[in-house]
């Protein structure tokens, strides 16, 4: 073999190879020193682009492409894992302190774009950004149980007040920055748009996606490329009326919240592609616009410290007027403020289109991406302190719907059975896992088979798991029952029968149409329980009475 | 569990502490604005051009078909309506316009001008000796050839007469990714290599797509644009190195590309879309 045949590395392979290795190795070595890791994947890409080591050329095309789809997935994934029952029982709370949230650090914005004579988009736009906020240590409040506190339920709601106002003044800056007419005729365009947006996005968009997901549902590819094309037919929509594509996207988030379950495999599989592609990319293209040239200079850093102060001092202002005001104690008020500090998807997103459309130069930028490690860095510190002292409060119990466990003999779930899963996990964003029950004796069933039983549950809008065990039901049944994992367990078995346990159980008699073929077995008294149920199956189809109750 | 209250000694220390705090916050702040303020917008620093109200542009090929289609900016052409959207978005009355050889422009030698519009793309050697700005057009590369000639593939090109210039940078592009059976004939500058290609004594020539369809577009009888090659290339404008002007004129390339400026300019002087131009792949000879 010719040894002139060796070339230096170069091209697409090249960049996709140094890409993937600061989305591997970034997070792992910033996590070893005790820092976030998208600290890591900002500032490995600042090491590979075209203002350090030059890997990444400054005309590529492909890696701000690939961003600018993890910033829309980035947006649509917040809309998708709001807990929308967490937020319609705080609403009231969420409303009031998501509107000061807004409007102290948008204040603050304000006020130092006109300090330094700013046009008037530019200033909207800086105080957008900074009004803004993502829920970035929200995982780790909600692995600690503390998703149910109502301060922590608060501040999650209030993301959607201040998101949303700040994506509309976004929307409003970019139309009359880009367009052609005036600017009464450019607002009253993105309100069209911002109405087909929220029409499409109630109504059609949820039953279209249901429609395909129960068609084609069973082939997980299928299902996954079903909501990346309702994402993308939504930031498209928002497009078409001159508003940014991530507003689409969070909407579409919202619009298929129910549909995608958050602890569903549906949910898992958008997470995966999310974490290991989607979003590091989008941060790595972030960190290529880091330029040390400008970020290193009295004005950049002057900036960057205004931004702070805006930020952080904003949000600390908001948190301590609406902490007493809204009954919480200091804990949670300082809970509410590591939850709204973070700056990162809808401040970038504001940045970057600023930045696309002329109206920041890199000096802002470069000011805004200190701002969002400073953002982060604090609010990933003071969070390790909160989750230990702080109580998970009275909503940590988990919903009726947050998920569902049907178990069924070997012939596997009924329909009926199935369908009332869906319709009672539905309403909490819960999901349904199925459990099949076989003797030993009994053959493996077979993968054919399995499929069947998949397109066939997945039509009724099923987004679970099944499994298959060799138990006696009523085992499966006690073991569920102890277990506690589940927060209603279906039986797919009109002769099953057991004492009333910690968890309500609903026995089914799937071959049946009559409503009455139904019995829940609850602890204490399982009237509600039973009404709920009811409330919830009656969306389904003809209104049923009440479940039997023992 | 509600905390004990604090003796008055904590809540002296505390008072102190809360003032030391607002005097910092103040200062900070101060510190900061004074810092950010003077001749800055959120776009960058204001333009500051070498003549007042006059953005002087130098360019090195006049008329340039497409791009200049005159000595002065109002015969129009591409880089001649970017001059003018540029001096109107930066606040300047008018557009001038000095001829300044390529050479001397990509060694940093602009003339006196304030920028250079002059189908310039960026080059990490070229940036030792000017700051170039984002690009305003992406430009991959782009085969000119002869009407008469075709070529559909790598091997296709491989067979034709090619003719290089010293001093551009895609004649490195012409030797290693499609590495001709005939050595090329290697002139000056793009104008040698332009009457070469006119004589028929080469058939194909290597450009920057958009100048390559503007050439074409110019001349149809004679040339037309075979293919383009894949590439993040763009065309960018020229500053002089270390200019305090190049934060606000990416900016305003931002915004002039966001407004569809930019867009309008190509369609009315660059003709065809280079998304029409089939693209040949080199790598299958790696």
């Amino acid at each position: 073999m010719p040894l002139y045949a060796i070339q230096t590395p170069s091209g697409e392979v090249l960049e996709f190879f140094v890409l993937f290795a600061v989305i591997l190795l970034g997070p792992i070595v910033f996590n070893r020193l005790g820092l976030p890791g998208l600290i890591g994947l900002v500032l490995g890409g600042f090491a590979i682009g075209a203002h350090g080591l030059g890997l990444i050329a400054a005309g590529n095309h492909t890696v701000p492409e690939l961003g600018h789809l993890g910033l829309l997935y980035l947006m649509f994934v917040a809309g998708l894992e709001l807990d929308l029952q967490v937020l319609k029982e705080y609403r009231r709370a969420a409303v009031a302190f998501g509107l000061i949230a807004f409007v102290i650090p948008f204040i603050g914005g304000v006020t130092i774009g006109f300090a330094l004579g700013w046009s008037l988009p530019a200033t909207c736009l800086l105080g957008a950004l900074l009004s803004s906020h993502t829920l970035i240590v929200y995982p780790t409040i909600r692995e600690a149980g503390l998703s149910g506190n109502p301060a922590v339920a608060s501040a999650v709601g209030a993301t959607v007040l201040t998101d949303t106002i700040a994506l509309v003044i976004l929307a409003i800056v970019a139309g009359t920055q880009t367009g052609s007419g005036s600017p009464q005729v450019i607002v009253a365009e993105i309100a069209i748009g911002l109405v087909v947006l929220l029409v499409v996005g109630l109504l059609v968009l949820p039953r279209a996606v249901d429609a395909a997901l129960r068609q084609w549902g069973s082939d997980r590819v299928a299902r996954y490329l079903v909501i990346m094309v309702a994402l993308l037919l939504m930031a498209m929509l928002a497009q078409v009326f001159g508003i940014e594509g991530i507003v689409g996207a969070f909407f579409a988030g919202l619009a298929l919240n129910r549909l995608v379950p958050n602890e569903g495999p549906s949910m898992e599989r958008i997470e995966f592609f999310g974490a290991a592609v989607f979003v590091p990319v989008f941060l790595v293209s972030i960190g290529l616009l880091l330029d040390p040239s400008v970020m290193f200079t009295g004005h950049t850093l002057g900036l960057a410290a205004l931004l702070v102060t805006a930020a952080l001092g904003g949000k600390a202002i908001a948190c301590w007027l609406a902490g007493p005001l809204l009954k919480f104690n200091r804990l949670e008020t300082l809970a509410m403020y590591v939850l709204t500090i973070p700056q990162a998807a809808a401040t970038l997103a504001a940045t970057l289109i600023g930045f696309e459309i002329g109206l920041f130069g890199t000096s802002v930028v470069n000011a805004v991406l200190v701002l969002i490690l400073v953002s982060i860095i604090v609010s990933a510190l003071i969070t390790q302190r909160v989750v230990v002292r702080l109580l998970p409060g009275h909503a940590g119990s988990a919903a009726l719907g947050a998920k569902v466990l049907v178990v069924t003999p070997s012939t596997g779930p009924s329909d009926a059975a199935v369908r009332a899963a869906t319709l009672i996990a539905r309403p909490d964003g819960g999901h349904s896992n199925v459990l099949i029950t076989r003797t030993a004796s009994e053959p493996r069933p077979d993968p054919g088979d399995v499929r069947a039983l998949e397109k066939r549950i997945f039509s009724h809008g099923f987004d679970g798991h099944v499994r298959t065990e060799i138990a006696v039901l009523s085992d499966a049944v006690r073991h569920a029952m102890i277990a506690g994992e589940a927060s209603l367990v279906i039986v797919d078995d009109p002769t099953f029968d057991a004492s009333p346990g910690p968890l309500p159980l609903l026995v089914l008699d799937g071959a049946s149409t009559d409503g009455d073929a139904r019995q829940l077995i609850a602890d204490g008294d399982g009237t509600e329980v039973a009404a709920e149920i009811e409330r919830r199956l009656a969306r389904g189809g003809k209104p049923r009475r009440m479940p039997a109750l023992r | 569990m509600r905390d004990a209250r604090p003796c008055p000694e904590t809540l002296r220390i505390r008072s102190r502490l809360s003032s030391l705090t607002c005097a910092l916050f103040v200062g900070a702040t101060t510190l900061a604005l004074s810092a950010c303020s003077g001749e800055e917008s959120a776009a960058g620093s204001r333009f500051e051009p070498v003549r007042p109200g006059v953005l002087t542009v130098a360019t090195a090929f006049l008329p340039a078909p497409g791009f200049w289609e005159g000595r002065t900016p109002s015969a129009g052409g591409f880089e001649a309506g970017l001059a003018g959207a540029l001096a109107k978005h930066l606040g300047l009355e008018r557009v001038e316009v000095v001829q300044v050889p390529f050479a001397s422009l990509v060694a940093g030698k602009l003339g006196g001008a304030d920028l250079a519009l002059s189908q310039l793309t960026p080059t990490s050697e070229r940036e030792k000796s000017v700051d170039f700005s984002t690009p305003y057009l992406t430009a991959p590369p782009g085969v000119l050839a002869l009407r008469n000639v075709d070529a559909r593939d790598v091997h296709g090109l491989q067979e034709l007469r090619w003719v290089t210039s010293r001093v551009s940078t895609l004649t490195p592009i012409v030797l290693e990714r499609i590495r001709p059976h005939r050595d090329p004939a290697m002139v000056e500058d793009r104008t040698q290599a332009l009457a070469v290609l006119r004589s028929g004594r080469a058939q194909a020539l290597m450009l920057d797509l958009p100048v390559a369809l503007a050439l074409a577009s110019a001349d149809t009888a004679r040339f037309h644009v075979l293919g383009q090659l894949d590439g993040d290339e763009g065309l960018a404008a020229a500053l002089p190195d270390g200019s305090h002007n190049r934060e606000v004129v990416d900016s305003a390339i931002h915004a002039l590309t966001a407004d569809g400026t930019i867009d309008g300019l190509v369609e009315r002087w660059l003709g065809e879309s280079s998304d029409d131009v089939p693209l040949i792949l080199t790598e299958q000879l790696g």
